[in-house]
């Protein structure tokens, strides 16, 4: 009987220890290589004021086709570095450190951050980017950068990103 | 009044006399039209005549029998003479060149005074006519007095049909006691010539204004024959001339006339894109609407000690073109301004400006 009973229990404690599965980090969507598909420029000051064109898209200028972003992690799933390849405009600064804003994907309007750094500590913020669209399955990724002066938006680059 | 009874009469007579001798009924002509455009009495003129709407074979020998202002060939309706015989010119269009005081016989002021010219055309023996019809004439007495310096018939000319120029040089300084006035000219802003050469005696006689008296000049011309280095199928937009007394003893001011193909394009624009931008950003440059010959912008950027420099191509429609401030500028620390000079290719300045920068937060 008493056997019995050691054996039952025993193969609860089993079942417990072995079935935690930890949620998906916005990190594991984020990270990896990320090629071109289009940029577009949007004037805010001409949309704000109703003036037309306030859109151009300017991908196909430059090398854009050249583009590349690659975001790095470890093998605990945290950023490292970051690089962009490809002979293009210095929107950004090609190379330094990453992190996000939020580990998770948010259910709030306001999109993750892509924050870029100069140094691996993490004091140096360069240059901060929207995650406008998360990737799911089609691997996609919107990410923007805004160009900002007393508080107002000016210029919104937009990036749309697919996966290598 | 008595105009309209002589033409109904005549009219009805001309019915009457031709039915009893069962002619076949051709039709209706379909156009007639006139070089010159406009014309004294005393001045030869071709009338043109489309007989593509009548059942004349592209082969007749076609007549003219006209009663008004008189009558030429009276008597000879079944016998056309052959100074009313007109000249087959192809693709169902017949001529008559005239000079209507010496055809008619009448003085310029009798012929304006009648019903005009009311006519049928016919083949010799008289057993085919066309309806009756008119030459409709054009009086343009009213420019001697109009204090208008320059008159076109149509005002608005097309690349193949005639037109006539009248200019009054009494009120251009520097033409009095012209011995001849003469046209110097080209199509869409000079781009095709006939000059007024003075020294080649055959273009100093193509370009030669016909003297009207008392400083009054006409030219007449068609434009696909005049300028005949134009090719065919020509879009003219305009023509652009000036007046030219003697060997170049003065000139009138620049004229011009639009055709009617001529639908005048919206003005050029330019801008910038975006319309605030920082010195790490892409700079664009867009012009629409381009004149005619303007395919090319060239650009020169200045910030700080580093200038910028190329040249985008287009078209008509568009040229755009976009500068990388953020890579070209990136020496130069915290520019609160550049300065940007934009130029075409013809040389015209589209832009010289200051524009400030934006500090990024």
């Amino acid at each position: 009987m008493a056997v019995v009973v050691i054996m039952i229990f025993g193969s609860c404690n089993s079942n417990d220890d072995g079935s935690y599965t930890p949620p998906i980090t916005l990190y594991e969507k984020v990270n990896g290589s990320w090629t071109l598909t289009n940029l577009k420029m949007v004037d805010e000051f001409a949309k704000a004021n109703g003036i037309e064109p306030n859109e151009q898209n300017i991908g196909s200028w430059f090398n854009y086709d050249t583009f590349q972003m690659n975001l790095e992690v470890n093998d605990q799933n945290e950023p490292t570095t970051y690089e962009v390849l490809g002979d293009v405009p210095l929107l950004f600064p090609p190379s330094g450190y990453w992190r996000l804003s939020t580990d998770f994907q948010l259910t709030t309007p306001h999109p993750a951050k892509i924050f870029l750094y100069d140094d691996a500590q993490r004091t140096q913020l360069l240059e901060t980017l929207n995650v406008t669209s998360v990737p799911g399955s089609n691997n996609q990724m919107e990410v923007q950068l805004q160009r900002i002066s007393g508080g107002a938006p000016f210029i919104t680059y937009i990036f749309k990103l697919t996966s290598n | 009044m008595k105009k309209i009874f002589y033409i109904l009469i005549m009219m009805v007579f001309s019915s009457m006399f031709h039915s009893l001798s069962a002619q076949e009924e051709v039709g209706t002509i379909g156009d007639i039209w006139s070089y010159p455009v406009i014309y004294n009495y005393d001045e030869e003129v071709t009338w043109y005549f489309d007989l593509s709407t009548t059942s004349f074979s592209p082969e007749e020998e076609v007549y003219i029998w006209i009663w008004s202002p008189s009558e030429p060939d009276a008597g000879n309706w079944e016998n056309s003479s052959e100074f009313a015989h007109l000249t087959n010119e192809g693709n169902m269009i017949w001529s008559f060149t005239l000079t209507p005081t010496e055809y008619f016989s009448m003085t310029a002021e009798d012929i304006a005074a009648s019903a005009g010219f009311w006519f049928r055309l016919k083949d010799q023996a008289g057993t085919k006519q066309t309806d009756v019809a008119n030459v409709s004439y054009t009086p343009f007495n009213s420019f001697y007095t109009a204090d208008e310096m320059i008159r076109s018939y149509p005002t608005e000319p097309t690349f193949t049909d005639g037109l006539s120029i009248l200019f009054n040089s009494n009120l251009v300084a520097g033409f009095e006691d012209a011995t001849s006035v003469h046209f110097h000219s080209g199509l869409n802003d000079w781009e095709v010539l006939q000059e007024y050469q003075a020294w080649i005696p055959e273009i100093v006689e193509k370009t030669k204004l016909k003297d009207l008296g008392n400083g009054f000049y006409k030219m007449d011309l068609i434009p696909n024959v005049y300028y005949d280095t134009a090719p065919d199928g020509y879009i003219m937009n305009n023509i652009v001339f000036l007046f030219v007394k003697d060997d170049w003893a003065g000139t009138s001011p620049n004229l011009v006339l639009n055709a009617a193909e001529y639908v005048p394009p919206p003005p050029a624009e330019f801008r910038y894109f975006p319309m605030q931008i920082s010195q790490k950003d892409i700079f664009g440059l867009i012009r629409v609407n381009n004149e005619q010959g303007v395919n090319a912008l060239n650009y020169t950027i200045t910030g700080g000690s580093t200038t910028l420099t190329g040249q985008f191509t287009g078209g008509v429609s568009e040229i755009k073109g976009f500068v990388d401030l953020a890579t070209g500028l990136q020496n130069e620390a915290n520019l609160n301004q550049i300065h940007v000079v934009v130029t075409d290719n013809l040389g015209n300045t589209i832009s010289d400006t200051i524009i400030t920068l934006k500090t990024l937060d």
